[in-house]
């Protein structure tokens, strides 16, 4: 019951950051213009993806194998996490991480042009935190998936356990 | 002399003032948005509009509408007027009446080059042009490798051709130098706007240098706060603002420092016009920013109705238009995204 509450949550969370932002890219476009933001500035030229999901399978109990998800940034962000991991008492370091979190966030946006509203800022932060939010719910759900499974499983064994032994009378 | 121009404006320019003072009355009235922001769906809106000047435009758009659509259509009104006006209209107004849309052919240029960079087809770009914007050659800015084939290859036959002397370069087309190159032909013209209606005088010299010293103004405060936390230096900021306005030259000078909102806020209000603008901002806040200042332009631009005989009527009517059409806009996309709570937020009230 706990896991699904959470899941609602989850569910709940997801809607309401998609939600703000749509409204503030809609703000931005109220702000800049139509024509600055559009469908048809959208980059079609091949480029590798700024995030993507890993699957892992992970072991559970020394059961089944549960799915697991996860997020990976462009390679310039995913080598700084490791480093932040390493030299977390160097403040140093950590500000290097944001200015390159902020710089790789600018980049992205770059398309709609350099000098854009703070709006399409927040538009694209609650995006980043939706996809963040997408990835939780599926390890809720994989959990709950794998939770329900081992409930059934341990139910047939017992409804096994509890059928009666067919005498030897005919 | 300034106070005579009823004894000739008259002559060549009294049908076209008759005329676009008719089609001011046809702007939305403060019960048209209330009934529009109560409208549940888009369909809701285009029966709404079908009772206004825009029906003839959205009664033959089937459902389901979408918000671009309406914006597509209302701005096709305007199209079709300002076109008749321009017919009708004889020098130097019909240069006037040019001027007031070189903005869109900016934005349109702008337009295809970004969407050239990012490898998409050119037919859907014309598409998104604004049709106010438009000149013959435009489809073939998607040859241009860098500035200064732009310019000789096709903007050197077009009315933004004085502009371009400030950013042709042989550097290529990225990003960040469009940017610059939109930010630097929207200030050329705009000082070339200001001085064409300096040598025309009279009420229209007066009305419009307070409307374009205001554009300039909040053109200043959007490029201050849109450049704060990106690479764009203070110089560079400092050179996209226009040579004129209240706030020149020494509220640019404050503004090219300012790295926050706050910081700005601090400059606008040593300003008394902007003091009443940034008074109804809580600190940090700018999504009402946007709200106030077209507000405050709307105000501006209705009162350009109050005195007769001159040109600036003209652009006013444009701006509440297009003011008109992105209130439309907003409306829609409110109900489209069933934030109807949140409508109040951008509306600007004409009447």
């Amino acid at each position: 019951m706990d896991s699904t509450d959470n899941y609602l949550t989850l569910l709940d969370s997801l809607s309401s950051t998609l939600r703000q932002g749509w409204l503030d890219l809609a703000i931005a476009r109220q702000s800049m213009g139509a024509s600055r933001i559009n469908g048809a500035l959208l980059d079609h030229k091949s480029h590798s993806a700024a995030t993507s999901v890993q699957v892992d399978q992970e072991d559970v109990d020394s059961m089944e194998a549960q799915p697991r998800f996860s997020l990976l940034y462009s390679s310039d962000i995913a080598e700084m996490p490791q480093l932040s991991e390493e030299k977390t008492s160097e403040s140093g370091a950590q500000l290097d991480v944001d200015d390159q979190i902020q710089k790789e966030r600018a980049k992205l946006l770059s398309m709609f042009g350099t000098l854009i509203s703070p709006k399409l800022r927040a538009a694209q932060l609650s995006f980043e935190t939706a996809l963040e939010t997408l990835v939780e719910i599926a390890n809720m759900r994989s959990a709950m998936l794998s939770s329900f499974d081992r409930v059934r499983k341990e139910l047939d064994h017992q409804k096994d356990d509890m059928e009666p032994v067919p005498s030897g009378r005919q | 002399m300034y106070g005579f121009e009823a004894m000739t404006f008259n002559i060549h320019g009294g049908y076209l003032e008759a005329i676009v003072r008719g089609h001011r009355s046809g702007l939305l009235t403060a019960s048209d948005y209330n009934n529009l922001c109560q409208c549940e769906t888009l369909d809701d809106i285009k029966m709404h509009l079908s009772a206004t000047e825009y029906g003839p435009y959205l009664q033959n758009e089937p459902s389901p509408l979408h918000t671009i659509t309406i914006v597509e259509k209302c701005t096709l009104k305007l199209v079709d007027e300002y076109r008749h006006m321009l017919t009708q209209a004889t020098e130097p107004l019909s240069t006037f009446l040019e001027y007031c849309t070189y903005g869109h052919m900016i934005d349109n240029v702008v337009l295809i080059v970004t969407g050239t960079l990012h490898e998409r087809d050119v037919q859907e770009l014309l598409e998104k042009c604004h049709p106010l914007g438009m000149f013959d050659s435009i489809a073939t800015l998607a040859v241009a490798q860098n500035m200064r084939e732009l310019y000789r290859l096709v903007l050197v036959d077009t009315p933004l051709a004085p502009y371009f002397s400030e950013c042709i370069t042989s550097d290529d087309l990225d990003d960040m130098n469009i940017e610059i190159m939109r930010n630097t032909l929207y200030k050329a013209y705009l000082e070339d706007f200001y001085r064409f209606c300096q040598k025309l005088g009279g009420a229209t010299s007066e009305i419009m240098s307070d409307l374009l010293s205001f554009e300039a103004d909040r053109r200043a405060v959007n490029i201050s706060i849109n450049s704060i936390g990106t690479e764009l230096t203070r110089e560079d900021r400092r050179k996209l603002y226009s040579n004129f306005g209240l706030l020149y030259p020494y509220g640019h000078e404050e503004l090219a420092v300012c790295e926050d909102l706050d910081q700005v806020r601090g400059v606008m209000e040593k300003y008394p016009p902007y003091q009443s603008i940034f008074a109804k901002l809580s600190y940090g806040e700018s999504q009402l920013l946007d709200k106030a200042f077209y507000e405050e332009e709307v105000k501006r631009l209705c009162l350009a109705f109050e005195q007769q005989f001159h040109y600036a009527v003209f652009f006013a009517y444009i701006r509440l238009r297009e003011q008109e059409i992105r209130n439309l806009m907003w409306i829609s996309e409110c109900v489209a995204q069933n934030q109807k709570s949140r409508v109040h937020d951008s509306v600007v009230f004409i009447f």
